[in-house]
C-alpha cells in the first residue's frame, strides 16, 4: 500500500527522535538570544541543557513548551515533536499536546503553584487531562500519583495549600502532576537548584526512577555540569545561546573539546578538591615572611574565633525552637573554617550571633582574644570592625541607588577612619585589591556583573581591614566559572592579608575546596567536626554521610548509562 | 471556621464598633464648636412659630443648658437606644426623614458599585487579552475615568439619553432606567481605581511561574484567568472596594441633584443650609456606619480568599516535614 510506505518512513524517522530541534534562534525584540541551536532527544532517553547565566538554556526550553511571552520573543526554526512542527502549530491544536505530550517541571517550586488554591484543586486541572470526567476517580488517581513521588499522607497534601509543605514536598508534588497525564517528554528547568543538597539527590533520584519506569523522555536544563553529567544520557553545552559542544555525556564530561566546556568542568567543584589548597600551601609561608598586613600586626596567631557552647532559643507560637544549641567552633589565624548544614541547621543563626546581630541566651563568643558577652554596644561595634561580612546574595547587598565607591567607602565613614582623602584613597586600593578597575567606582550596581558585584561585596568587607571574614554562601547565586574567579580571589585576599574566614556554605565539595576544618550543622548542633579532609574521608555521622553522597559525581558510568549506550551500540 | 477565625471576627467587629462610636463623637464635637448656637437660632426662629414651652421641652430634651460634655453623653446614650431626634426644620422624627430617603441612595449606590465592579473587570480583562494596540487604549480608559467630574458625565448622559435618545426622562428621576444612568454616572469615577488595582494585580499574576505552570498544563487563557488569576488578584480589589464605597457616598450627594432624585444627598443638603444638627449628625453617623462595615466586611473576606493571611501572630504554618 502507498500510504502505508509513507507512513513508515515518517514514523522510522520519529521513532530515533522524540523532540528534534533544528536551527532554533529566538530574538527578544532585536536581541538574538538564542542562535541556530539543534539538538534531539530520542524517546526515553535524556538530554540535558548545560549552561550559565544568559546562555539560553531556559529561553530554549519555554520556546519548546510555547511559553515565551506573547508579542515579546520570537523564535524561528524548527522544534518538531514525534514530527509535529510544535513551533508552527496554532495555539488551539498545540494546547492539547500540552501536559498530556510535553510536561514541565519549574525550577522554584515555592512560586510554581497557586499559592491560594489547594494542591488538590490544581493537581485536579492535570487529572482532567486524561479525560477522566469524574472528580472521585480523579482524586484516587491524584493520591495514587502522590504516593508514588513518595509523599506521606497524599489526602493531607491533597488537602493543603501550597505554603503549608516544604519545597521538597512541593517539588514532589509539581513532579507528581507533570507525570500524571503521562506525558511523552518532560522538560525540567533546574528541577533542583532551589533546595537543599540531600533532598535535590532524593528529588533527582526520584524523577530518575519514575521516568524508567514510566518511559518518558527527559529535557534536563541546568546549571551544573556535575548533575548534567550524572542524570542525563547526553550534553548540549551552551554559551551566549549557541551551542558549543555536544554529545554523550560521559564523552563530554570526560574529555570536552572546546576550551569552554574545558573551563566549565574544571570549575566543577567536586572535581577539583584540591584546586585552591595547593596554591595555599604553597604561598602560605611568603606571608610569614612579613608584610604589614593587619594579620602580622598581631602578635600572637592563636584563635581568631572562639564560639564556645552558644545556644539562641526562638519562640514562635509558644513553641520553643532551639536555633542554637550548644553549638562551639573555633578557627584559627589566617585559617577557613566551614559551618556547612541545609536550610534550618542553625548555620544562619550562629553567624548573626557571631557578628553580635543577635544575643545568645547562652554560651560565649570570644573574637581576637575579647569576648563579647556582657559588653555595651559601642564595645562590640569596636569588636565587630575586625569582623566583616560578605552576604549571599550581590544582587540584592547593595545599595541600588548609591555608586560604588560610596558604597565602598561607607564603612570607613561609619568607623570615622582618617581624612577624607586617605578614605578615598583606601577605597582604591581596595577596590583595586578585589580586581576592579578604579572607574567602577563611579558606577552602580546595576551596571555591574553578578561576580562584579560580589568583589564590591568583598571590598566593602575588606575596607576597614579587618581579621576576620563572614563568608555567608559568597558565590551560591553566581555562575560556576564566576565562582571560580571569586574563590581565587578569596584565597589570594588570604594569602596576602592573613585573614581568618568563617565560611558558611550548604554545598560540601566547595567546602572542600576552600577550607581547613568544617562543622557540620543539622537542626541546631554540630554533628561532626573535623579536618576537611578527615570528614571527606572519614566521615563519621550518618548526615555527613548522606550530605557527601548528595555531591554528584559522575566518574564513573551509571548502571542506566551504560545499559543505554550498550543497546545503543548494538542497534 | 476555625476558633482563630472567630476571635479575629469578634476582635475585628468590636473594632468596628469603637470605631463608629468615635465617629459619632467626633462629628458631635464638631458640630458644637461650629460658630453661633445652631439649635437655640433655630428654636428662637419666628417662622418656626414654638412656643415658650416648646423650646423649654426641646432645650431640656437635647440639654441645651448643660455643658457640651453632658450633651454629647446625652446624645450618644440616645444614639445607642436608636434614638435619632427630630428634625429641627419639619419637626419629623429624624430616623423617618433617613429612613424615607435612605432606599433611593442605596439604590443607587448599591447599583452603582456592581456597575463599578463589571467596569473595573471587564477593562482589566480587556487589558489583559486584547491585542497589543487595544490593550493599550483599555489601559488608558482609567485615566480618563478619573479626569472627568462626575457632574460633567451627568450631564452629558442626560443630555445624550434622555434628550436626545429619549431612554428616560428627567421628570421621572426614580423609574429603572433612570436609576442606571444615574448609577452609571457614579460608577464610571469610581470604577477607575478599582480597574487600576485589578490590571495591575492581574499583570503581576499572569508573570508569576505557577501561572506558566498552569499554562503549561494546558488551560486555556480564559479558565487561567477564572481559575487561577481572578482570586490572588481580587485581594487588593476586595481593600479598593471597601475604600471606593467611601467615594460612592460622597459621589451620590451630587449625582443625586444632577438627575433630581431625593434621597440622602438631598437631605444632607437641605440640613447643612438649615443648620439641622440632628439630622446632620445622623446622616454622618450612618456614612461611618455603612463605611466601616464595609471595610469589616472587606476584613473577613480577605482570610477566607486567601489562606496564607495570618489571623494572629503565634499562628504558625503547620509544616509537615519532608
Amino acid at each position: 500500500m502507498p500510504l502505508n510506505t509513507q507512513d513508515t518512513n515518517v514514523s522510522a524517522d520519529l521513532l530515533a527522535d522524540l523532540l528534534t530541534v533544528q536551527g532554533l534562534s529566538i530574538a527578544y525584540g532585536p536581541t538574538a538570544v538564542v542562535h541556530d541551536v539543534s539538538f534531539s532527544v530520542a524517546k526515553g532517553e535524556s538530554l540535558a541543557l548545560i549552561g550559565e547565566s544568559g546562555s539560553g538554556k531556559s529561553t530554549i526550553a519555554k520556546a519548546i513548551l510555547r511559553l515565551l511571552p506573547h508579542g515579546e520573543a520570537t523564535a524561528t526554526g524548527r522544534v518538531a515533536l514525534n514530527g509535529r512542527d510544535v513551533l508552527a502549530l496554532p495555539e488551539k491544536h498545540f494546547r492539547p499536546l500540552r501536559g498530556r505530550e510535553l510536561g514541565f517541571i519549574p525550577q522554584d517550586p515555592a512560586s510554581a503553584l497557586n499559592p491560594v488554591r489547594t494542591i488538590g484543586a490544581q493537581a485536579q486541572e492535570a487529572a482532567a487531562l486524561l479525560g477522566e470526567t469524574d472528580p472521585t476517580v480523579r482524586r484516587a488517581k491524584i493520591l495514587d500519583v502522590l504516593e508514588q513521588v513518595g509523599l506521606p499522607d497524599p489526602s493531607r497534601v491533597y488537602d493543603s495549600y501550597p505554603h503549608q509543605l516544604s519545597g521538597g514536598m512541593l517539588q514532589r508534588v509539581l513532579i507528581a502532576l507533570t507525570v500524571l497525564p503521562r506525558p511523552a517528554l518532560i522538560v525540567a528547568d533546574e528541577p533542583t537548584s532551589a533546595l537543599d543538597v540531600t533532598v535535590q539527590k532524593l528529588i533527582l533520584d526520584m524523577l530518575t526512577e519514575l521516568r524508567r519506569e514510566l518511559d518518558i523522555s527527559l529535557l534536563l536544563i541546568t546549571h551544573d555540569l556535575a548533575i548534567a553529567a550524572e542524570r542525563a544520557d547526553s550534553l548540549v553545552v551552551l554559551k551566549d545561546g549557541s551551542v558549543q559542544e555536544s554529545g554523550p555525556s560521559l564523552e563530554v564530561f570526560a574529555s570536552p573539546t572546546t576550551d569552554y566546556a574545558r573551563s566549565l568542568q574544571a570549575d566543577v567543584p567536586a572535581l577539583h578538591p584540591d584546586r585552591y589548597r595547593n596554591q595555599r600551601i604553597t604561598l602560605t609561608p611568603a606571608h610569614d615572611g612579613g608584610s604589614r598586613t593587619p594579620a602580622s600586626s598581631a602578635p600572637d596567631a592563636g584563635l581568631q574565633i572562639d564560639v564556645r557552647g552558644v545556644t539562641k532559643r526562638f519562640s514562635a507560637g509558644g513553641k520553643d525552637v532551639l536555633a542554637c544549641d550548644g553549638v562551639s567552633f573555633s578557627v584559627e589565624r589566617g585559617r577557613t573554617h566551614a559551618l556547612v548544614g541545609e536550610s534550618g541547621s542553625g548555620k544562619t543563626t550562629a553567624v548573626r550571633l557571631l557578628l553580635g546581630l543577635e544575643q545568645p541566651d547562652g554560651g560565649d563568643i570570644t573574637v581576637a582574644g575579647q569576648s563579647t558577652s556582657g559588653r555595651s554596644r559601642a564595645d562590640v561595634r569596636e569588636i565587630r570592625r575586625h569582623l566583616q561580612l560578605v552576604y549571599q546574595n550581590p544582587f540584592t547587598s547593595l545599595d541600588p541607588t548609591w555608586r560604588v565607591g560610596r558604597i565602598v567607602r561607607e564603612p570607613l565613614d561609619q568607623f570615622g577612619v582618617g581624612t577624607k582623602a586617605g578614605r578615598a584613597q583606601r577605597v582604591r586600593e581596595t577596590l583595586e585589591a578585589v580586581g576592579l578597575p578604579s572607574e567602577v567606582a563611579s558606577r552602580r550596581p546595576a551596571h555591574l556583573s553578578g561576580g562584579q558585584r560580589q568583589r564590591v561585596a568583598i571590598a566593602r568587607a575588606l575596607v576597614v581591614r579587618p581579621d576576620v571574614v563572614v563568608l555567608d554562601e559568597p558565590t551560591s547565586a553566581l555562575d560556576v566559572s564566576v565562582q571560580a574567579g571569586i574563590l581565587e580571589l578569596l584565597s589570594k585576599l588570604q594569602r596576602e592579608l592573613g585573614l581568618t574566614y568563617l565560611f558558611v556554605s550548604h554545598d560540601l565539595a566547595l567546602v572542600r575546596q576552600v577550607a581547613d576544618s568544617v562543622s557540620v550543622l543539622r537542626r541546631g548542633h554540630v554533628v561532626e567536626d573535623g579536618p576537611v579532609e578527615e570528614i571527606f574521608h572519614r566521615p563519621q555521622h550518618p548526615y555527613t554521610r548522606a550530605l557527601l553522597g548528595a555531591i554528584p559525581l559522575a566518574t564513573a558510568p551509571t548502571e542506566e548509562q551504560t545499559s543505554k549506550q550498550l543497546a545503543k551500540a548494538t542497534a | 471556621m476555625t476558633s482563630d477565625y472567630k476571635r479575629f471576627a469578634l476582635t475585628r467587629a468590636g473594632q468596628a464598633v469603637i470605631v463608629v462610636l468615635l465617629a459619632y463623637v467626633l462629628t458631635f464635637l464638631v458640630i458644637s464648636v461650629l460658630p453661633g448656637d445652631a439649635i437655640t437660632n433655630t428654636l428662637r426662629d419666628p417662622q418656626h412659630g414654638l412656643s415658650e414651652e416648646d423650646i423649654q421641652r426641646i432645650v431640656a430634651f437635647y440639654g441645651l443648658d448643660q455643658p457640651v460634655i453632658v450633651q454629647l453623653l446625652l446624645s450618644l446614650g440616645r444614639f445607642l437606644t436608636g434614638e435619632l431626634g427630630f428634625s429641627l426644620q419639619s419637626n419629623l422624627p429624624v430616623s423617618q426623614i433617613v429612613g424615607d430617603a435612605l432606599p433611593s441612595t442605596l439604590t443607587l449606590a448599591t447599583s452603582a458599585l456592581l456597575i463599578a465592579i463589571v467596569f473595573a473587570v471587564v477593562i482589566a480583562y480587556g487589558a489583559q487579552y486584547l491585542p497589543g494596540r487595544w490593550a493599550a487604549i483599555v489601559r488608558s480608559i482609567p485615566s480618563f475615568f478619573l479626569s472627568v467630574p462626575n457632574f460633567v458625565i451627568g450631564l452629558v448622559l442626560i443630555e445624550l439619553f434622555a434628550f436626545r435618545l429619549h431612554s428616560f426622562t428627567t421628570t421621572d428621576p426614580n423609574s429603572p432606567v433612570a436609576t442606571l444612568f444615574a448609577a452609571i454616572t457614579l460608577a464610571i469615577p469610581v470604577s477607575a481605581p478599582l480597574a487600576e488595582v485589578l490590571i495591575a494585580s492581574l499583570d503581576h499574576e499572569s508573570r508569576q511561574e505557577y501561572a506558566l505552570v498552569a499554562r503549561s498544563r494546558g488551560l486555556s487563557e480564559a479558565k487561567l484567568f477564572a481559575k487561577h488569576l481572578v482570586k490572588p488578584s481580587a485581594l487588593p480589589s476586595v481593600a479598593m472596594v471597601a475604600l471606593i464605597v467611601g467615594e460612592l457616598l460622597g459621589g451620590s450627594v451630587i449625582t443625586e441633584t444632577i438627575f433630581g432624585r431625593d434621597g440622602i444627598g438631598t437631605v444632607v443638603q437641605k440640613a447643612v443650609t438649615g443648620e439641622d444638627q440632628p439630622v446632620l449628625q445622623a446622616v454622618v453617623s450612618l456614612s461611618a456606619v455603612v463605611f466601616v462595615a464595609v471595610n469589616l466586611v472587606a476584613d473577613l473576606a480577605s482570610p477566607l480568599l486567601d489562606p496564607r493571611v495570618k489571623l494572629r501572630e503565634s499562628k504558625l504554618r503547620e509544616k509537615v516535614s519532608a
